[in-house]
């Protein structure tokens, strides 16, 4: 694979429902309420329910593993959650190249809401 | 009365404390219902696990119910994996989880506790296969 700094990777669009987070929720064993219950979730302060971090997380290492393939080898991917996000909307990820050094690549990911705040942030390194 | 400031010393008196290891195996309808569940439809996550698959097999952070008596709600705050071997069906992982930071900081909507978890996981060979720091606040 050739890869240059500044290449972008394919964009990924996720369109999570309240039916996918209780799917995920069963699937990790992550049952905290704000997940499902929007009585609860609302009690806390919060908007309704909310996506995990994890699932966030889970879209973007689907971003790069798709971009990398199945030759290329994620090392380490990191994460940072900025801000809420609600099913309903769509949730972009992105990524660009910041290095290549032989076969290493690194990586900056992130999650975009539909108003094109990044919610999550993120990094991986990757050998491809 | 609790106070926020002995719910921290507490927790402060776990930083570096094993938890109690959680051993599972890697199983392929749990690979396949997680695989549906993120909506990732790579056939290679049938019998491999995908990045952020091993959350599922054992919990990523300790419970720590001293920690439920600051603030109303959790948030994750964030997470690090770190992949060193591939994790497949049939692997029977050991994950070791334990506090790794506690402190508090100020922030717009007042003060959040910051519980900084990190786990390894071991193999059947007892190789280490992955790493993951995650950040718990309690707000």
């Amino acid at each position: 694979m050739k890869v240059q700094v500044g290449d972008e990777l394919p964009e990924l669009i996720k369109h999570p429902t309240t039916r996918q987070l209780v799917q995920y929720a069963g699937a990790q064993g992550d049952f905290y309420e704000i997940h499902y219950d929007q009585d609860y979730a609302r009690s806390v302060g919060l908007p309704g329910v909310i996506l995990h971090g994890l699932l966030k997380a889970a879209f973007l290492g689907q971003l790069v593993t798709d971009w990398l393939g199945d030759e290329g080898r994620l090392k380490t991917f990191e994460v940072s959650y900025r801000g809420l996000d609600v099913p309903g909307r769509p949730y972009t990820c992105r990524g660009k190249v910041t290095k290549v050094d032989g076969h290493e690549v690194e990586l900056e990911v992130w999650g975009e809401d539909p108003d094109g705040n990044r919610t999550t942030i993120g990094k991986a390194t990757a050998a491809i | 009365m609790t106070t926020a400031t002995s719910v921290v010393e507490k927790l402060r008196a776990r930083i570096g404390v094993p938890g109690q290891p959680i051993q599972a195996a890697v199983e392929a309808g749990h690979l396949k219902r997680f695989a549906d569940a993120i909506g990732d439809p790579n056939p290679r996550w049938l019998a491999e696990a995908p990045p952020t698959f091993l959350v599922a097999i054992a919990p990523t952070s300790i419970h720590l119910r001293e920690a439920e008596e600051y603030g109303q709600g959790w948030l994750n705050g964030g997470n690090r994996f770190e992949h060193v071997e591939p994790v497949k069906v049939g692997d029977v992982i050991t994950a070791t989880a334990k506090v790794a930071d506690v402190y508090e900081k100020s922030g717009s909507s007042g003060t959040l506790l910051f519980i900084v978890f990190e786990t390894e996981y071991t193999n059947q060979h007892g190789k280490t296969v992955a790493r993951l720091r995650g950040t718990a606040i309690r707000r």
